[in-house]
């Protein structure tokens, strides 16, 4: 049998070490108990935002799938409906930093692409939630609770990504 | 950005804390609803009370059954025990003489659809009771009041006394006093120089004003769920009466008997459910919106479904809804764009 | 390695907001007027939240529909039960003769009404999205 080598590039030793930092923090956030279910900062999504600064969209949603299904796998929760809400909100999250990165730089930093991130991110729970895991009218009542965390954690992450993205300049 | 917060905090507390004033009452045996807009909560209820004492004087005049205590009847009471002597004028107040003139053209515009003179016919029905049960009708007695004609024509006033010239008139104001008892309310608030109000007496309704920036908003109750149907704007002077078989009822062998009774065949309206009138402000020598949203709507509720529009252009009413036994809808043509629907795709005929 | 003074300098707010341009302030008073519309929206929404009984010219009680509970309250006539369970509310027993309110069923929607006139009872639901002022009935 012949013995095949995978060949890797920088890029791939990159994406997996800032991805390992990814689920690193995810699995720190898994283990502290939340207020309020459902309600997590989603410090991750520091990593997230501070790759697609430095190495742009490709890689930070590499290292943003990465972090969902390793995490998962690790804390066995694989396929979950845990995993899938994960999936979801990572996959609209990184839609809406797609958009937003197409914003002028002048105006828009790392603190409004958080904030879109983070409402991308509950969105695209939301519409899981509703459509398939729950449907019926029940969760609207959470709606509003839900948006706030996403804009405060938002703002956090943000105001932390930008901190860390122009003090080391 | 804290100008900014300021104006939302001012926006939200606004929200919450609007100058609106609401009693809810049970007068005229049933329940009073009094909203007043733009005054002082003092004030406000300084007025609504006036209203409400005024409309347990107007039911203690009015009552057709109960007396005012154990040995005094009410002055309609009085009137009706005296009417049953005939031709024994009785004195009456000038304002109850003014509501029988205004309630006899009211019932011979409606070619005596709306005859508030068939008292005994509602009390053989049992409808003349706080609490009525079902019962099986003495066919003889309705028969022999049918054949005896009560009308309201029967009825002379001179010089400020009255008398029947048929002794089975009995007065039961039942259709008139809660519109009669909204326009009072409605002139003593504009006396008061109040802006803005909105009076409910047992789902008859005026309003005056607006509720802040918008028009008040009136439901109308659907007949056989605990919901509304639709909703309507009712601009300054505006009324609106529903006349139902689900107000006052009873259900004899699985039979709907409902308190609106056919003059004709002295027996109750099977063919509706319900009657929705919505009245403009009148001029000041005619019935005013009030007494006819009370009014109106009973012939239209009793008239066959064919003659329905023939009915309400008799009162000169031109804005109607009907929903018949079968729950279908009627809607007149001039009410149909003031109707909101609550759910969608209602379907319904419009009427002339 | 902890150098409080050093951290704590982190927490001045124009060390923190260095970094927030002026599209980012945009997003963010978007992002709360966009929360405190869902709140508005949601949180008053259609499906009322709360039931308040009235007795006489009287508010008895309100209570939130999110509890189940049995009322009972005592009227003109005698006794009313009033049950509150899943976001709805409704006449269960009465004492008045013609049981229109309890025939009235489960009310759910706020400006719903149920009112049992002989009882001098009434049950109405609240929520600040009511389609209406009254009831025409």
């Amino acid at each position: 049998m012949k013995n095949t080598h995978i060949q890797t590039t920088v890029d791939d030793h990159r994406i997996a070490k800032l991805a390992a930092f990814a689920i690193l923090l995810h699995m720190v956030e898994a283990v502290i108990p939340s207020p309020l279910p459902g309600v997590k900062p989603g410090i991750a999504n520091i990593v997230t935002l501070y790759v697609l600064y430095q190495y742009g969209f490709a890689t930070a949603a590499w290292v943003s799938i990465l972090r969902v299904f390793a995490s998962s796998l690790l804390l066995g929760q694989f396929l979950s409906p845990t995993f899938i809400l994960s999936l979801s909100g990572a996959v609209v999250s990184l839609a809406a930093l797609w958009l937003a990165m197409h914003l002028p730089k002048r105006y828009f930093g790392p603190v409004s692409l958080s904030i879109l991130a983070a409402f991308g991110h509950i969105a695209g729970q939301l519409l899981l939630v509703r459509f398939w895991l729950i449907p019926h009218a029940g969760v609207a009542y959470l709606i509003p609770v839900f948006a706030s965390a996403a804009l405060f954690f938002g703002l956090i992450n943000g105001l932390i990504t930008a901190k860390l993205l122009y003090n080391k300049r | 950005m804290r100008y900014l917060l300021l104006l939302l905090t001012l926006l939200l507390t606004s929200c919450f804390n609007e100058p609106l004033y609401h009693s809810q009452s049970y007068v005229f045996g049933t329940l009073v609803d009094i909203s007043i807009y733009g005054e002082s909560d003092e004030h406000a209820r300084f007025l609504a009370n006036h209203i409400l004492d005024d409309f347990q004087k107007l039911h203690h005049q009015l009552h057709a059954w109960k007396p005012v205590s154990q040995n005094q009847l009410s002055e309609l009471g009085q009137l009706n025990a005296a009417f049953q002597q005939a031709n024994s004028p009785t004195p009456i107040s000038p304002a109850l003489a003014a509501m029988l003139e205004d309630a006899t053209e009211l019932s011979i515009k409606s070619n005596g659809l709306f005859n508030p003179a068939i008292g005994h016919l509602i009390s053989t029905w049992g409808f003349q009771r706080d609490e009525f049960t079902a019962i099986a009708v003495d066919e003889a007695a309705v028969k022999n009041l049918l054949h005896a004609q009560p009308r309201m024509t029967d009825i002379v006033i001179k010089d400020n006394a009255a008398y029947s010239t048929n002794p089975t008139v009995k007065l039961d104001l039942g259709g008139y006093a809660k519109g009669y008892a909204l326009d009072i309310a409605v002139a003593y608030l504009r006396k008061e120089h109040v802006k803005n109000a909105l009076i409910n007496i047992g789902g008859n309704i005026i309003a005056l004003g607006k509720h802040g920036d918008s028009p008040w908003r009136v439901g109308v109750q659907h007949p056989r769920q605990p919901t509304a149907i639709t909703t309507l704007a009712l601009a300054d002077g505006w009324a609106v009466g529903t006349s139902g078989d689900y107000q006052r009822y009873f259900m004899l062998n699985g039979k709907r008997y409902c308190h609106i009774i056919d003059p004709r065949t002295g027996y109750p309206v099977e063919h509706t459910q319900s009657v929705t009138v919505l009245v403009p402000p009148q001029p000041l020598n005619q019935s005013q919106a009030g007494v006819l949203s009370d009014v109106a709507s009973k012939p239209i509720f009793i008239e066959t479904p064919e003659n329905r529009s023939k009915a309400a252009q008799a009162l000169g009413i031109e804005n109607f809804m009907v929903i018949d036994d079968k729950a279908r809808i009627f809607v007149s043509k001039n009410m149909v764009n003031k109707l909101n629907w609550l759910t969608p795709n209602v379907q319904f005929t419009t009427l002339p | 390695m902890f150098n409080l003074p050093r951290y704590l300098k982190l927490l001045n707010p124009k060390l923190i907001t260095q970094h927030v341009l002026s599209g980012d302030w945009l997003v963010l008073i978007a992002g709360l007027l966009c929360v405190l519309y869902l709140f508005q929206t949601l949180w008053s929404g259609e499906h009322a939240a709360k039931v308040q009984i009235r007795l006489g010219d009287k508010i008895y009680a309100t209570y939130s529909l999110n509890q189940q509970r049995e009322v009972h309250v005592h009227g003109k006539l005698g006794d009313a039960v009033i049950v509150i369970a899943q976001g709805k509310a409704r006449f269960s027993k009465s004492p008045c003769t013609t049981q229109y309110c309890v025939h009235q069923g489960w009310l759910s929607h706020a400006g719903q009404a149920a009112i049992c006139l002989p009882n001098q009872i009434s049950l109405e639901l609240m929520g600040d999205a009511k389609p209406y002022d009254a009831l025409n009935y």
